[in-house]
């Protein structure tokens, strides 16, 4: 039996350049003859498209004027937003009053901000009260009858800041539905379960569209003859019974979350049901659906744009009635779509970007 | 001797309250009863004032109740239509077309927000780093934008296009204008029977190879390369009864005679906006849907399969797919149906689908709010019981079986 010889090899000079920007854009752009061909054809279709798009939207567009006469160079006649800057944030509400329409929306940012800031042992106490009082306290100031302000009905009201204010006011009062349709789902009494079961099956398989148009079409008929609901709070129903349904889901998959210990401590202590769901239970099911409870806000403030198709003066609508105002026919649909996708995409990336973050935040608590 | 309590008698004895706990307003199933009993009266209430209300404003309003206007001529024309239909015929084919129109655009939004959602959630882990911003740049944008904007966005670009004489035109069979999209229709012959027999034959076969060679595999550990001879016998036999035949098909090429063109399969504007923005939206969804069940397949499993000398394309067909399948499979499931339940935005720009014209136009006519938006509620309802059936069949054969 023969022993071959163990002859090592000759040293080899360290391999040049694994990090840095060339060794970057070899193991990314460059590593295999697919990737080659990927990476020249999709700079090639970047090349061509890019430049003319940059100088549609930004370098011969025109920005400054108030009419449509403004717009003499070729490329997007933002001139057109800026005219309609006010109708398209605000719709249609008297220009005197519309601080009434941005205290509400400061009020709003106020709530948030304090839940945030308050230290815990005030937020449950301050916060949750201030955030449920919030859509009536809104309500007043922009109808303003009450509260001896020149009164704005509501078919004045729209533009973006009825979207957020509408999305805001829905989750909200939401909130509290959809956590009691989970209780309901959860419970063992049969006939609240069914009951819950029923309403989060019936809002969540229902078109949202079908619904807004149940509420245009419907819902006058189940009012007494003599009471006329208004559009707005029609609207506002059907977003809060839709919503509660998410929610209620939200919550369902954020009990399931909860070891059961949690609830045989709070059991062995002696706690009632509603100290035990409220004290024990709740503050982690909150903190574990945040990231859906913000997901489902996003949902349901993309949704508001749906108010549309019933005519309800949303920022969408706004657009599109400046689009067939004859002052400005010049076709002006790529900038005004443009211009509200890009608030929207903007507001909605943003909060999925906090959904994320708050994901992260909260990751290491129950997984390891 | 310890007499057996039940639950119920311990959990009375060993309250903290002690006495006051035995009220039977204290005990947690009389107090089950009360509550229940409260929630019912409050729904018999509430659905008791809803229907007198509504049966008062009706019969105020002259609205009549039924379904007898079914029957009635709907008196306005549809836009497209699978079925043949003229203004003269009644609401219930109404009803129909729009069923169909629905469920076409639904089964096209599907196909195709599948396919984008699993390319660009594949993308997402390409080791090239142009192809994996692409598919972030993809998801962020169109998850982000209201659907409604995107079909009416479509719609106004659609609209943009050259009228029928100077339409896009694609080697003289694919045109596109402003009325809509044109292609060729192929259109069978006598002895085209023998063709479809045989294509019918072929996934007969494919069948029968994919079990034959699994039996094999087990019994002998031999691989037979199925995706080659299916593929092979997929085409081969169509092609051979194509050259038996005679070729026995025609392309019906669409042509410009008068103002628009004549012939082949035309698709409306409509149509094509309301799918193109389905499944561009759906697909954006779709495909974080795949990232995250890819992304749920531990590493070690990659690691493990490499260690056993398996090729990268194996890997991913053979170990990674499949165990992603079980996150994404119930997530697909959902999207499937909001996707159904988006088909009502089509309200926005025209297109005929059930909401459209039924909920919509039949309404307007009739006035018979609540037997119109039972009967269009109850097919969104049925159309995404079948989605949820056949997801879940699906699902079954990839859950994770533990004991």
């Amino acid at each position: 039996m023969s022993v071959r010889e163990f002859k090592p090899l000759p040293a080899q000079p360290a391999p040049d350049a694994t990090t840095g920007p060339i060794a970057w854009v070899r193991d990314n752009l460059f590593s295999s003859p697919f990737n080659i061909a990927a990476t020249v054809i999709i700079l090639a279709s970047l090349a061509a498209v890019v430049p003319g798009m940059v100088d549609w939207l930004f370098i011969s567009a025109n920005w400054s004027g108030t009419s449509q006469d403004a717009c003499v160079k070729d490329g997007a006649c933002w001139v057109f937003i800026s005219a309609w800057s006010q109708q398209i944030f605000y719709g249609s509400y008297p220009t005197e009053e519309i601080w009434r329409v941005n205290l509400s929306l400061c009020l709003l940012a106020g709530v948030i901000a304090l839940s945030f800031l308050l230290p815990d042992r005030l937020r449950n106490k301050v916060a949750v009260p201030a955030f449920l009082l919030l859509p009536f306290i809104c309500i007043l100031l922009l109808d303003g009858t009450m509260l001896g302000l020149t009164p704005v009905t509501t078919d004045l009201w729209g533009g973006f800041s009825l979207n957020v204010l509408l999305a805001a006011a829905s989750i909200i009062v939401a909130f509290p539905f959809g956590f009691l349709w989970a209780l309901g789902r959860r419970s063992e009494m049969p006939f609240a379960r069914s009951v819950s079961v029923t309403c989060i099956e019936f809002f969540r398989g229902t078109p949202i569209l079908a619904l807004f148009f149940m509420g245009s079409v419907m819902l006058p008929l189940f009012f007494p003859a003599d009471v006329t609901v208004d559009k707005l709070l029609r609207v506002w129903i059907i977003l809060i019974l839709f919503m509660s349904a998410y929610m209620a889901e939200v919550f369902r998959s954020g009990f399931q979350a909860i070891p059961s210990g949690q609830y045989e401590a709070a059991d062995s202590i002696g706690l009632g049901y509603w100290q035990k769901t409220l004290l024990i239970i709740f503050p982690q099911v909150i903190k574990v659906s945040m990231p859906n409870i913000l997901a489902t806000f996003v949902m349901v403030f993309k949704n508001t744009v749906f108010l549309l198709v019933i005519a309800v003066p949303e920022m969408l609508q706004v657009i599109m009635s400046a689009l067939s105002n004859s002052n400005w026919l010049g076709g002006h649909a790529i900038e005004g779509y443009l211009f509200v996708g890009f608030i929207f995409w903007a507001c909605c990336f943003s909060m999925s970007l906090l959904a994320t973050t708050i994901e992260k935040k909260l990751d290491t608590g129950h997984k390891n | 001797m310890f007499s057996k309590k039940t639950a119920e008698q311990i959990q009375l004895e060993t309250r903290p309250s002690g006495n006051g706990a035995t009220a039977f307003y204290n005990n947690p199933k009389y107090r089950g009863w009360i509550y229940q009993s409260i929630l019912f009266v409050f729904i018999i209430g509430f659905f008791y004032s809803i229907i007198s209300n509504t049966l008062d404003n009706m019969s105020a309003q002259g609205i009549k109740s039924g379904f007898s206007f079914l029957k009635t001529s709907a008196g306005f024309d549809v836009l497209m239509s699978l079925i043949p239909f003229e203004t003269t015929d009644s609401y219930l084919r109404i009803f129909m077309i729009g069923i169909l129109n629905t469920i076409l655009v639904s089964i096209i939004g599907i196909i195709f927000s599948t396919i984008l959602g699993f390319i660009f959630g594949i993308a997402y882990f390409s080791r090239n780093w142009l192809i994996k911003q692409i598919a972030i740049v993809y998801v962020e944008i169109f998850r982000n934008i209201p659907v409604i904007l995107q079909v009416i966005f479509w719609y106004t670009v659609f609209n943009a296009l050259p009228i029928a004489r100077e339409s896009l035109n694609l080697g003289d069979a694919i045109f596109l204008n402003v009325t809509g999209l044109y292609f060729p229709l192929l259109v069978g012959e006598s002895g085209s029977g023998v063709v479809y027999g045989a294509i019918i034959a072929a996934i007969i076969a494919v069948f029968i190879v994919k079990r034959w060679a699994k039996k094999r595999q087990e019994l002998t550990g031999e691989q037979f390369p199925v995706l080659w001879s299916s593929l092979g016998i997929l085409v081969g036999l169509p092609l051979l009864a194509l050259l038996v035949t005679g070729i026995p098909f025609h392309f019906d090429y669409p042509a410009l005679r008068g103002f628009n063109f004549q012939g082949g399969v035309s698709v409306i504007p409509e149509f094509l906006s309301l799918a193109i923005a389905l499944s561009v939206y759906t697909g954006a969804f779709i495909a974080e849907a795949v990232r995250a069940g890819i992304q749920s397949v531990p590493k070690g499993q990659t690691e493990a399969a490499r260690s056993i000398g398996l090729k990268e394309s194996k890997i991913m067909s053979l170990i990674i797919v499949p165990q992603s399948m079980r996150v994404i499979t119930p997530m697909l499931n959902s999207e499937y149906q909001s996707l159904v339940k988006n088909t009502t935005i089509a309200t926005a720009i025209g297109y005929p689908e059930l909401f459209t014209i039924f909920a919509g136009s039949a309404l307007n006519q009739v006035g018979q709010a609540i037997e119109i938006m039972f009967m269009t509620l109850a097919i969104y309802f049925a159309i995404n019981m079948v989605i949820s059936l056949v997801m879940n069949h699906f699902n079954k054969r990839t859950e994770l079986s533990t004991r």
